[in-house]
């Protein structure tokens, strides 16, 4: 008997003694069945749309949390197939859209001339532009924003930040009270602030420097504490080595120290610069006209939203990409870490 | 052996002390250092050896007390103290290459910032002492690419880079995995050799004993002995030291 046949043969016999079956609930048979009745159950056994009474929300909320219960407990049961919580997973998803399409008592017929009407986008507007090119000249600005506030944020935020790397107690309490004021400060009061109250001082500046000039303050305040982390993670043996070799505190600021930094604080650079470029659709609040703002005025002067859906439709375009960048960024940053 | 022509003091320290707030850590150090000596420094962890190197280039500042380095005090406020810092090249235990840097950046840095010196010629000179510390084909690789032993002795081009007047060891080799240790004090028994004066931290008492000129027992933050290798490895006179040499020995 060689070796295989005598395991063969011993887990026969084991199985013989203590019968091992699986529970009717485990079967796919069981799986695929409730899953198809529930389906079933959603497309016509649920009340019918219109007026709902209160009873009729209750049965509907009720079965929907069932399904997702009875899904969590498939999903969470690392024993049962992987492809019945594929199917499960599609089942679920369908469901979820069928109740919210039915329900929603929308009319949906008239979706795609409002919401898609593409035609309208063509159209030359009020100044003989068409709405595409509104909204284009409207990006160019967003990004114009985005772009110069993350100069502006970027520069004072590594200035605080390496000021405050000499740990000065009185210029340190400084920063950190700049630093909590504008983090606390919500972006479009800040920005309001400046368009709208600043004049009355004589200082006056222009809606996009206003808008340049908030965002950057706010993002300074989020830059420099990720400088100040990323000078905190330099090892000090760094800095003893660096000054033991007879170099001064802005060389070894400037040589050593802010290049390692660098590195550690691109990831999360990148994502606050995502973010604060995202933040500029605040500036639609003091009447910039960027990309939302443009989008705003088509669509009131057309009494159409497809304006939005199409600024929403840049918007994704260029900021899905770019968060994944950032994601890239830092997950490659966690693994160099995790070798090094 | 090195010629010892008229010995000059190199450093004096004169009743050092170093608190690290209420910790007394330093407690009246005194002791001198010629030019072209080895001097080895032992004692138990904790008894102020790193303290004593560190307050003599002032990574730590001293609470009270003077070191003369070669008759200029460096424990005045108006001494320069990077300046004073290219004269003592240091070693770290945890080698502190620039990580960012290769290594021939690593060696070049110091004298292009510092002295001044054009990057030709840095390069030369560096190339030449990767040469010495047998690495010269290491130039382009950066520190994390380097063994331990190779990442020390790199760290000793780069302080010597600055033609230091003297070199500070501190624990050079405490780092490294036991096959590295050879490959690191070779080097700095060749700079022994050649007349450098060293001061070294050190738990590798066979080297000591070998290359050593002095050696300072250092415990609980005073010199509690010192004399030359044979005298305090063969026949120490106090209690304490012959206590701690019976433990690593």
């Amino acid at each position: 008997m060689s070796d295989q046949e005598r395991t063969e043969s011993h887990l026969v016999d084991v199985q013989r003694r203590f019968p091992v079956q699986t529970p009717w609930y485990y079967r796919t048979g069981f799986i695929l069945g409730t899953l198809a009745a529930v389906v079933l159950v959603g497309a016509f056994l649920l009340p019918q749309p219109g007026r709902l009474s209160t009873a009729d929300k209750a049965v509907i909320a009720v079965f929907f949390g069932l399904a997702l219960a009875w899904g969590a407990l498939l999903f969470s049961d690392p024993g049962k197939p992987e492809w019945t919580k594929t199917v499960t997973a599609f089942g679920l998803l369908f469901l979820a859209g069928w109740l919210f399409y039915r329900y929603a008592d929308a009319q949906w017929e008239r979706l795609n001339h409002v919401f898609f009407n593409w035609q309208l986008m063509q159209e030359p507007a009020e100044g003989g532009e068409s709405a595409w090119m509104v909204l284009f000249k409207g990006l160019g600005i967003t990004v114009q924003i985005a772009v110069f506030s993350a100069i502006l944020g970027t520069t004072l935020g590594l200035l605080l930040a390496v000021f405050r790397a000499f740990n000065n107690r009185v210029l340190n309490l400084f920063i950190i009270a700049y630093i909590d004021f504008f983090r606390s400060m919500p972006i479009i009061v800040l920005m309001v602030l400046i368009y709208y109250a600043l004049p009355y001082t004589g200082i006056t500046l222009s809606a996009v420097a206003s808008g340049i000039l908030a965002l950057g303050l706010n993002s300074s305040a989020y830059i420099s504490e990720i400088f100040r982390a990323g000078i905190l993670a330099v090892h000090h043996g760094q800095i003893e080595a660096a000054h033991a070799l007879g170099l001064d505190s802005w060389k070894t600021m400037r040589l050593i120290i802010l290049p390692q930094a660098f590195r550690v604080v691109i990831p999360p650079l990148a994502s606050n610069y995502v973010a604060s470029a995202k933040d500029t659709a605040i500036c639609s609040a003091i009447s910039i006209l960027e990309l939302l703002k443009s989008a705003m005025q088509v669509q009131a002067f057309r009494a159409n939203p497809t304006p939005l859906i199409a600024a929403t439709a840049i918007y994704i375009l260029l900021f899905v990409p770019l968060t994944r960048l950032a994601g890239v960024l830092e997950t490659r940053m966690r693994v160099r870490r995790a070798r090094g | 052996m090195r010629e010892k022509c008229a010995p000059e003091v190199m450093i004096e320290v004169v009743d050092l002390h170093k608190y690290f707030k209420d910790l007394h850590v330093l407690r009246g150090i005194s002791t001198k250092v010629m030019r072209g000596e080895v001097v080895a420094v032992i004692g138990p962890s904790g008894g102020g050896k790193s303290t004593f190197l560190r307050c003599m280039n002032r990574l730590e500042e001293p609470s009270s007390g003077h070191v003369y380095i070669e008759g200029v005090d460096i424990t005045h406020p108006y001494v320069d103290v990077n300046k004073l810092r290219t004269e003592i090249g240091m070693v770290f235990q945890s080698f502190n290459l620039f990580p960012h840097l290769t290594c021939i950046e690593n060696i070049k840095l110091a004298p292009m910032h510092v002295r001044k010196v054009s990057e030709k010629e840095a390069t030369e000179r560096g190339m030449a002492l990767l040469e010495k510390v047998g690495l010269a084909d290491k130039a382009h690789a950066y520190p994390d690419q380097l063994s331990g032993g190779q990442q020390q002795r790199v760290a000793i081009a780069r302080a010597l880079a600055m033609q230091p007047q003297v070199m500070f060891f501190d624990e050079p080799t405490s780092a490294l995995d036991p096959e590295m240790i050879g490959e690191v004090l070779d080097v700095m028994r060749a700079m022994a050799e050649e007349g450098m004066t060293m001061v070294v931290v050190s738990h590798e008492m066979g080297f000591i004993r070998e290359v050593a000129d002095r050696v300072l027992f250092l415990a609980d933050g005073l010199i509690v002995e010192e004399g030359t290798p044979e005298e305090i490895f063969n026949h120490p006179k106090e209690q304490r030291t012959k206590d701690f040499l019976s433990k690593v020995l």
